[in-house]
């Protein structure tokens, strides 16, 4: 028998494997951070490289088999961490088989985990590098996003999975996960602790029994982000930013090691900002994300499963700065705007250019994956969802509706600027030129102006002489007529040519100037001000 | 949660309860809406404003789809028009439900945003009438500006002060960013001062500091004087380079 059973394991899981295995166990006992480190960021991912590029890891019932299991209750928590890498490189390697039961189980393992963390009287010794925990944290909203995605495509889901969603409305349920991440922020007093750090204070002396700990702080640290990022894909903005008001990004902290949890909240902050339009910050927001992992790059990333999200992530904030100094051109740092040039030139051009389609995939491709908080059976108490009624259009509502909502504001955002960059254009012409030359023009790239009216002054009839000759008389009259044929018809000009002026001033009325008020960012252009129609009367004869 | 919210509650003990209610977990619960919905009562009666607990609302009814009540969307969304130049309606436009876009008061508020947010400001005011059609909750408010008895108001023009008032703030305060010099008449065009309410243009030069330059023109500000420089501020000091320096010599 015992044979046996060491044959089953030699032929089904690889000696290295089960090396690799033993020796997180042990470094997980011990509270070796720096061994647990090396094993989970080199050994880990060169391992599923080597074995499981696209297979799952060997089952945790399987790895149960050849770790010791001493009595005492930390190694059932080793199976509930094995697990959770486990569930992490199906859903980033073999998606495509992943279950229904597997998203389920994953989602128990959670439970298990953050139990394990937040139901324990006294704080856990157990201690995990700050990676791991920013992972695990990071892929439990991953598969939160993940669940309800799937959750949303009606047509791909059996009678079965129905059923099975209709049982457990717990699971994956947004109240769900918002509860675990207010609970780690609350049992580590992150937020005390990160004002009085930020204040220059000591953290531990508000931290509390658990806050003192690594872990807890840590994982107290990373629900923020985590909220950020969970409130931006429900489109709560203003929640989203208010989470992390103890938190100062652009400050280098204790907090801040690790590069993926950083790039993350920048992405997040700065799109939160961006659809608060609250360009300014969100520029300042991607430009110095973008440069921080410029300058990084070499050191940092290695082969974490991870580096794909960081490239995707920094493509989008590429695309989002580029939407962002199309509305709100500014300076920013030269070495992001030589990148930015070279990735975005033509798309920055076209934008500029108000083409709405490209800030619409622009839009598309770097926004993050929205998503509704309710399914259609949570909104009828307990009823039984019809599969028929899962049509088509109901699924486009389901996983379209978020998407096409927050596009449906940004494109109103921008609909409403539109205009700005033209009229830009023309401050900015109109600033090289004095307020003098000004006037003499007008603004004749908006309105033709209105010819002056140049006619020579027109020669009266000579007075009556007191002796005239019947000719002189005659002629002083034929004058006098053509004087007065004249008059007429310079009456008649003139009249047209006010009709002209007035014609001109109702359209000079029309003209934008009240848009210029939306340009209150540029303020200093405003020294032109009498620029505008009622102002600057120019042709009005007087 | 009813019952902690004390009987006689005075605006200010249910700001204190409210705030203690979106602390932490609590304010995913659905209970509150009771009290919130109250809160934003007492908001658009007293005018004041809480951007974060409208928000809650908005919220609560996304999460809980079949607790939406569009003339509790429509409160949110005018207190959030009236608190312009803030962008507040474009965060209750991400966290709105999106069957209401297609509701008739909600587009009807959504439009009003956009002439407000482009600045068409005499189209904004052509419409209170129709506005005040749509719109039914604000049907008072309109009311008591539009009263023939207005101009009987005016020294009490402050107490009245409500929608439209707050919507004349936002107006001039774009025009104090904005002109110079401005034709009166054009001026209370984009005030939306018709008739005999063009009087009222005095309070607002009085509450801006705005002159009368001339019978036509109105002196807003010399914007020329506001412009300032900006502040260079160099990271390098004269230490850093200092042995550079030195060993040039």
């Amino acid at each position: 028998m015992e044979y046996e059973r060491q044959y089953a394991q030699k032929s089904s899981v690889p000696e290295t494997v089960q090396n690799f295995i033993r020796s997180l166990q042990k470094a997980i006992d011990c509270g070796n951070v720096n061994d647990i480190q090396v094993l989970y960021e080199t050994n880990y991912p060169k391992l599923t490289e080597r074995f499981y590029s696209n297979s799952p890891w060997p089952h945790p019932e399987e790895i149960a088999q050849f770790i010791n299991l001493p009595d005492c209750g930390v190694d059932s928590n080793f199976i509930t961490l094995y697990k959770e890498l486990y569930y992490r490189h199906m859903y980033a390697k073999v998606s495509n088989a992943l279950n229904i039961d597997h998203r389920f189980d994953s989602y128990y393992n959670y439970c298990d985990l953050f139990n394990m963390v937040v139901r324990s009287t006294t704080p856990l010794t157990l201690e995990l590098p700050n990676q791991w925990l920013w992972e695990i944290i990071d892929e439990f909203i991953y598969q939160f996003q993940s669940f309800s995605h799937f959750r949303s495509s009606m047509e791909k889901l059996s009678e079965d999975d129905l059923m099975k969603f209709h049982n457990s409305p717990k699971v994956w349920n947004v109240h769900s996960v918002l509860n675990v991440l207010h609970t780690l922020v609350d049992k580590s007093n992150i937020n005390q602790q990160l004002e009085v750090y930020t204040n220059g204070g000591d953290p531990d002396t508000v931290a509390g029994e658990f806050g003192r700990y690594p872990l807890y702080k840590m994982l107290g640290y990373f629900s923020l982000v985590g909220l950020l990022r969970l409130h931006s894909l429900l489109g709560d903005y203003y929640q989203a930013i208010k989470v992390l008001e103890n938190i100062e990004l652009n400050k280098k902290s204790l907090y801040s090691r690790v590069p993926a949890c950083q790039i993350s909240s920048y992405y997040y902050v700065g799109f939160a900002y961006m659809m608060m339009r609250r360009y300014a910050d969100a520029i300042r927001t991607f430009s110095s994300v973008l440069l921080y992992i410029q300058r990084t790059r070499c050191l940092f990333f290695y082969k974490t499963y991870q580096t794909a999200q960081v490239d995707k992530q920094t493509e989008q904030m590429y695309h989002l700065l580029a939407i962002c100094l199309s509305l709100y051109p500014q300076r920013i740092d030269e070495s992001v705007l030589l990148q930015l040039r070279d990735k975005m030139g033509d798309k920055m051009l076209r934008m500029q250019q108000r083409n709405m389609d490209e800030f619409v995939s622009c839009f598309t491709f770097a926004c993050p994956k929205f998503l509704s908080p309710v399914y259609p059976c949570s909104g009828q108490d307990g009823e039984h969802p019809d599969p028929k009624m899962a049509t088509a259009r109901l699924e486009s509502v389901l996983l379209q509706g978020p998407f096409n909502q927050q596009l449906k504001v940004f494109k109103d955002e921008v609909a409403q600027q539109l205009a700005l960059p033209t009229i830009r254009s023309y401050l900015k012409l109109y600033t090289t030129m004095p307020i003098a030359k000004l006037e003499t023009f007008s603004f004749p790239l908006l309105l033709p102006p209105v010819e002056p009216l140049n006619l020579p002054p027109l020669e009266p009839p000579p007075p009556k002489e007191m002796e005239e000759t019947e000719a002189q008389t005659k002629a002083r009259l034929d004058q006098t007529e053509t004087w007065n044929k004249n008059k007429a018809e310079r009456k008649l000009q003139e009249q047209l040519y006010m009709d002209q002026c007035e014609e001109w001033e109702r359209a000079a009325e029309k003209f934008p100037a009240t848009l210029l008020a939306n340009l209150l960012c540029f303020k200093s252009y405003l020294k032109i001000c009498s620029f505008n129609p009622q102002a600057t009367p120019p042709l009005r004869p007087r | 949660m009813s019952d902690i919210m004390p009987e006689s509650n005075t605006s200010e003990s249910l700001r204190a309860t409210v705030s203690s209610m979106l602390r932490g977990i609590d304010r995913y619960n659905p209970e509150n809406l009771v009290t919130l919905e109250k809160y934003l009562e007492v908001q658009t009666e007293e005018n004041t404003y809480d951007l974060e607990a409208n928000l809650a609302i908005l919220k609560l009814y996304q999460f809980n789809p079949s607790y939406n009540k569009v003339s509790v969307v429509e409160k949110v969304l005018l207190k959030a028009l009236a608190n312009m130049p803030h962008t507040d309606m474009v965060l209750c436009k991400c966290l709105m439900d999106m069957s209401l876009f297609d509701h008739s008061s909600i587009k009807a508020i959504l439009h009003l945003h956009d002439l407000l947010e482009t600045c068409s400001f005499p189209d904004f005011w052509v419409s209170p009438s129709s506005l005040a059609l749509l719109v039914p909750v604000m049907l008072d408010y309109c009311c008591s500006l539009r009263d023939e008895d207005f101009l009987a108001q005016i020294p009490a023009i402050k107490e009245v002060a409500e929608f439209e008032e707050s919507i004349r703030k936002y107006v001039c305060h774009v025009i104090n960013n904005t002109y110079q010099n401005v034709d009166r008449k054009f001026l209370c065009q984009q005030l939306g001062l018709r008739g005999p309410e063009e009087r009222c243009l005095q309070y607002y030069m009085a509450e801006y500091g705005w002159k009368l330059s001339s019978d036509d023109y109105v002196f807003i500000a010399n914007q020329e004087e506001s412009i300032k420089t900006k502040n260079i501020t160099e990271k390098i000091d004269f230490e850093n380079v200092a042995p550079i320096l030195a060993s040039w010599r």
